[in-house]
């Protein structure tokens, strides 16, 4: 049932479209919001638009410039790389290696680390100080780091990448979810749920949680560029994607073979992460100043 | 104060037992020997394999074994490197002085230029000029740092040939190490060549440090700017400037100090990610310290080097971090009252 | 304040050469690798031989030895040795003696005999040796006195000088051997190296540098460069910027894609020397379904020759159409037998009742003179198989790794080569593909087959080139109907200089030498 309205003329926005007529006011935060749903349409459908097969070869058209070069076709958009693959094919195709798996891992740390955080942040005493040791032990290791111990257990591979980036991620969400929950749980208003009687899952729920959301979301935008970063240097590293991937980081990778006579296959695929983590934290940026207001 | 800081000890202690406790399980999942991931012999004589045996206390159950790591870990037994076959300790001895001479010269670039730029886009009343500052920062933020690092090589290095671009020093200058700080061995070197090997070990660093500078100058300039805000409004500003001081020096004797408190925090929390572009950084300007013996370590499968590696870069962010927490609680008057609090 | 140190002038460097080379070397004795990166660092700079090629004309000529005879039947060798041949010192060693008839002793008894204390002290065995059977062909060496030697062999050789004057046949020093293994650290003779070559091992920083000093009592014409640094970068876009910027004067292996830009440079040479090599595609012809002849030809219908010159070489190399490379004498051109022709692949394949065939390329990591970048012609095989069906899945190590991982025997198929060590034309097969290099591991393709044997035996045992031609041609064709590997080009060793640079050694056989270089004047800065 709608809310009954009482004053007519009256429109009282509720805090979800506060923060959004906040967000929507600043340009930049509006600008990397549509290039962050241009990429998800990419991400989805890049392959299906792509107009070669990422590996596809073409021998008569090897270190092609990008087609605004004098020597430069259309047909290959972005030029070409040593091996006649097209770049921008290879971009889109990589797209949803770079761009998704790093959605992908974000989603499934911040998964496990709402359940873990939100667990632990209930808790109290011993056991929550163990695991906060723990989570600090592990937030100790660099991504990179970690990665290059899973990449030593397991060998390098986009989808040992998956469980470096996101082992590194995860105690990330846990710990900023710990904290805020704890934060909250010591808050009068929480005791004054409890006094009306309310157990500990309704006081998660219903008490505590809408007060942890905007933790849960700005956390996320650091997480997503923090992942896009770590997934592509560690293609560049070759530690994660392996040639002939069309993973961006590995794409730079490839290029630079040919640093000097060909640079496109190098700045195009950097470029691409540029601009994609440039809107997430243009996104992530806006997000906070919008929520700011509500926070204090 | 003291039960304070026995209480952050504490907790380096526990941070490190975990961290150890993080390798030794991961010596059991490395695919080769157990004795292999332990030790870096790759087959070892039958008198050296009793001698693992009984070093590593194989023959005992996992929290026996545990302990054993431990022991020769701490003792500074971190095995020998497979490829080069010299002790990893001495190894990681001789890459570690490099690497934090880059970062200490990226820290001083990132501060020296990150505060006052912080500092002119609170202050700034121009839109434009704190616009511009942010969008610098914010694409500073997101710039891939291996891209960046090869197109200031390729424009520094090879277009315009201003700036060597890999390596510590042109390798004709032989230095003796002694501090293995380059920049201050070539000082202390007796040799004629001394001066020039100071500048070319000095030009040498220009590029690596500016790389690496970026992250925490971005971080620097942010949180400056925030925290300058912050103080700005505060009370005891006000009362200064109704005094009729002049805005420079508020700003400095001031403002400054306190706003320089949340920003030392800021720089502890980015210690992880700075240590992640340090390797990145290091390998692309082939600069001989941790990050790239320990890259070129997971390349040769060097499971002795990788263990030393991540072991060392861990403590010393474990250490720095506590460090720096204790260091803003010492500076800091307001989360002083923390000292006695219940967790 | 960098532009004012820019602008400061001209820097004063120490007199020196840096050579930016593509790698590390797996140990610092040649007797026990094959590789290019470590023969480049030791051979020609730390060692002699007893004898050497003339780099112009490839004729034998004295080195330590300062001259020798054949006993008639050919059976035995006697050298003499040179006189007051001093070894280097180092911080471990100081020599008390010179180089005698001990010395060269040691260096072949380690190699031959396997009761000798220093003959398991490296565990990599001596590939070169071993894949030329060197063991079974000198029953024994006799010191006659300090400056004779004797060689006997078991069966007459035409090529056994030859082999002598590879760049693996090193002369190490028997008194360090034998200080060294009195302190219990027998393996630092191969670690921590002393021989008797124009340059003296100082320091070696894994992945960093290797630090060489003039020999001071070097026997020959002293080195005229103070100091020989080899800086090891393996990517050869930063070698080539490393060389534009100056901070090495020589720089290995350019990537043939990387000319153009070079032609820019005027301060740069391009020093170049047709290569005695071949990179080929070897099949592990004991694993199946590699085992079936159909498979390989099959594979090696697959795959398009002109593709990878044009990508990989940049149309710097010649399509290989046999082992042999053109600069052989014993080269015929064999177009026409495997041509590519993926049609006559897939019936093959289908003939030989394989489905969904799925094979692992090894690439080796690093550059190597015979193939720039085999990791880019993996992808170009990858994705010429798959046009006929074939999966590919493209495996690569670090290379003391992927070297260590191709002794055993469980990859499907490598992408290496070889760089020839003598003229000889047996050198491109016996130690490739005769069942002797299988021992060694030298025999990529694991393929041992006693007719093919019998065939190199043969002509090893006759002396007319003519005739000895016709008989390799025999080979070469017994190669394209077995098809153990897959030749793909043969190409140009290359190295760049900048211009000051003189008198630099490309030598034919592979290694580099810096004996007689020299730096037209201190490099400004």
């Amino acid at each position: 049932m709608p809310p009954v309205k009482i004053y007519q003329e009256d429109q009282i926005a509720s805090p979800t479209m506060r923060v959004w007529l906040n967000f929507s006011a600043n340009p930049f935060a509006l600008a990397g919001l549509w290039t962050i749903a241009f990429l998800l349409l990419l991400t989805l459908f890049g392959p299906m638009i792509a107009p070669f097969p990422p590996e596809a070869q073409d021998p008569r058209a090897l270190l092609l410039p990008p087609s605004w070069d004098p020597s430069g076709t259309v047909a290959h958009f972005l030029g070409t790389d040593d091996l006649g693959r097209d770049i921008f094919s290879r971009l889109l195709h990589g797209a949803h290696l770079t761009f998704g798996m790093a959605l992908l891992i974000v989603v499934t740390a911040l998964f496990t680390g709402f359940i873990i955080g939100s667990l632990s942040g209930m808790m109290r005493g011993l056991k929550s100080s163990i695991l906060g040791h723990l989570l600090d032990a592990l937030l100790s290791i660099p991504s990179l780091l970690m990665a290059i111990l899973v990449v030593a257990v397991m060998g390098p591979g986009l989808e040992n990448v998956f469980w470096a980036v996101g082992i590194a991620l995860t105690p990330q969400f846990v710990r900023s979810i710990h904290q805020s929950v704890h934060e909250e749980l010591q808050k009068e208003y929480v005791t004054a749920a409890r006094l009306d009687g309310a157990n500990s899952m309704q006081i998660f729920w219903y008490v505590i949680m809408p007060n942890v959301w905007e933790v849960v979301i700005i956390q996320t935008t650091l997480a997503i560029s923090a992942a896009i970063l770590d997934i592509a240097a560690l293609g560049f590293l070759s530690l994660g994607a392996q040639a002939p991937s069309p993973e961006w980081g590995a794409m730079v990778a490839q290029g630079m073979d040919n640093l000097l006579t060909a640079p496109w296959a190098v700045t195009i695929p950097g470029l691409a992460i540029l601009f994609s983590v440039l809107s997430i934290n243009l996104v992530g940026d806006g997000l906070r100043s919008a929520l700011a207001p509500i926070r204090n | 104060m003291f039960k304070y800081l026995l209480r952050r000890l504490n907790l380096f202690l526990a941070t490190s037992l975990v961290m150890v406790g993080v390798l030794f399980y991961a010596t059991g999942l490395f695919p080769v020997d157990r004795t292999h991931a332990l030790t870096g012999i790759h087959t070892p004589t039958a008198s050296q394999l009793v001698q693992i045996e009984q070093d590593y206390k194989l023959d005992k159950n996992q929290a026996w074994q545990f302990i054993a790591y431990l022991q020769q870990r701490l003792s500074g037994n971190l095995g020998i490197s497979v490829t080069s076959h010299q002790e990893v300790a001495e190894e990681l001895s001789a890459v570690l002085p490099a690497s934090f001479e880059l970062a200490v010269m990226a820290a001083i670039i990132a501060i020296c230029f990150g505060v006052p730029l912080g500092v002119l886009a609170s202050q700034s009343q121009h839109k434009l000029t704190q616009n511009t500052i942010m969008a610098i920062t914010l694409t500073g933020y997101s710039v891939p740092v291996f891209w960046l690092g090869l197109y200031l090589s390729l424009w520094f290095g090879v277009d315009l040939g201003w700036l060597p671009i890999s390596g510590q020093i042109n390798l004709l200058y032989e230095i003796k190490p002694v501090t293995g700080f380059m920049l201050v061995d070539t000082l202390l070197s007796e040799s004629e060549y001394g001066m020039s090997a100071f500048k070319d070990a000095l030009l040498h660093i220009i590029l690596p440090a500016t790389t690496l500078a970026v992250l925490p100058f971005t971080v620097v300039v942010r949180s400056t700017r925030s925290a300058m805000m912050n103080v700005m409004n505060q009370t005891f500003i006000r009362a200064a400037e109704a005094r009729g001081m002049h805005t420079s020096t508020i700003i400095l004797r001031h403002a400054l100090p306190n706003a320089l408190i949340p920003v030392l925090k800021h720089l502890g929390l980015m210690l992880g990610s700075f240590a992640s572009y340090a390797i990145v950084v290091e390998m692309i300007f082939s600069w001989p310290g941790v990050g790239s013996w320990l890259v070129s370590g997971i390349y040769q499968r060097d499971y002795t080097v990788i263990q030393g590696g991540i072991l060392a870069v861990a403590l010393l962010i474990i250490f720095l971090s506590i460090l720096i927490e204790v260091l803003h609680t010492v500076f800091n008057p307001l989360s002083r009252k923390d000292l006695y609090a219940t967790s | 304040m960098s532009w004012l140190l820019v602008a400061c002038g001209p820097q004063r460097l120490p007199s020196g050469l840096v050579y930016c080379s593509e790698g590390n070397p797996e140990s610092f004795n040649p007797q026990l690798v094959t590789s290019g990166t470590t023969i480049d660092a030791t051979s020609h700079q730390i060692y002699s031989r007893l004898v050497d090629y003339d780099t112009q004309s490839g004729k034998l000529v004295p080195a330590l030895a300062t001259s020798w005879a054949m006993s008639d039947d050919g059976l035995s060798y006697r050298f003499t040795l040179r006189e007051n041949v001093q070894f280097q010192h180092s911080k471990r060693f100081t020599p008390t003696r010179p180089f005698n008839a001990d010395d060269v002793l040691f260096s072949f008894k380690r190699i031959i005999d396997t009761h000798h204390p220093y003959h398991f002290v490296s565990r990599t065995g001596y590939p070169f040796f071993q894949s030329i059977g060197f063991s079974e062909q000198v029953k024994g060496i006799e010191k006659i006195n300090d400056h004779e030697v004797v060689f006997y062999l078991t069966r007459k050789d035409a090529s056994f000088l030859s082999n002598l004057a590879t760049d693996f046949a090193v002369i190490l020093s028997d008194e360090y051997a034998q200080q060294q293994l009195a302190l219990g650290h027998p393996e630092n003779v191969d670690h921590f190296a002393i021989g008797t070559g124009p340059f003296t091992l100082v320091q070696y920083a894994k992945n960093e540098y290797i630090r060489y000093h003039r020999h001071p009592d070097f026997w020959g014409e002293p080195a005229k460069i103070d100091m020989l640094v080899f800086d090891i970068t393996p990517k050869s876009t930063v070698r080539l910027a490393k060389l534009i910027a100056g901070d090495c004067s020589v720089s290995a292996l350019p990537k043939a894609g990387e000319l153009p830009v070079i032609k820019q440079h005027e301060e740069l040479n391009i020093e170049s020397q047709p290569g005695l090599n071949v990179a080929f595609w070897a099949f592990n012809t004991q694993k199946p379904p590699l085992d079936d002849v159909r498979v390989r030809r099959a594979l090696a219908y697959a795959v398009d020759k002109q593709n990878i010159l044009r990508a990989v070489y940049q149309n710097t190399a010649i399509e290989a159409t046999g082992v042999l490379p053109p600069a052989s004498w014993a080269y015929a051109n064999n177009k026409g037998l495997v041509d590519y022709n993926p049609q006559k692949a897939r019936d093959l394949l289908k003939e030989a009742g394989i489905k969904n065939l799925s094979i692992d390329i090894w690439a080796m990591p690093v550059a190597r003179a015979y193939n720039p970048n085999a990791l880019k012609t993996a992808e170009l095989i990858q994705s010429d198989l798959a046009n006929v069906g074939v999966k590919v899945n493209i495996v690569s190590y670090d290379w003391s790794v992927f070297s260590q991982r191709l002794s055993r025997d469980d990859y499907d198929s490598v992408l290496i080569g070889w760089n020839a060590d003598n003229s000889d034309p047996d050198n491109f097969f016996t130690p490739l593909l005769s069942c002797a290099a299988m021992q060694s591991n030298n025999n990529r393709s694991r393929w041992c087959n006693p007719e093919f044997d019998a065939i190199l035996d043969s002509a090893r045992e006759v002396s007319d080139q003519g005739e000895r031609k016709v008989i390799y041609q025999q080979a070469e064709a017994f190669l394209a109907e077995q098809v153990p590997m897959l030749s793909l080009a043969h190409a140009k060793r290359v190295a760049l200089t900048r211009s000051d640079i003189k008198d630099m050694q490309l030598t034919p056989f592979g290694g580099i030498s810096f004996a007689h270089t020299s730096q037209a004047q201190e490099e400004a800065n």
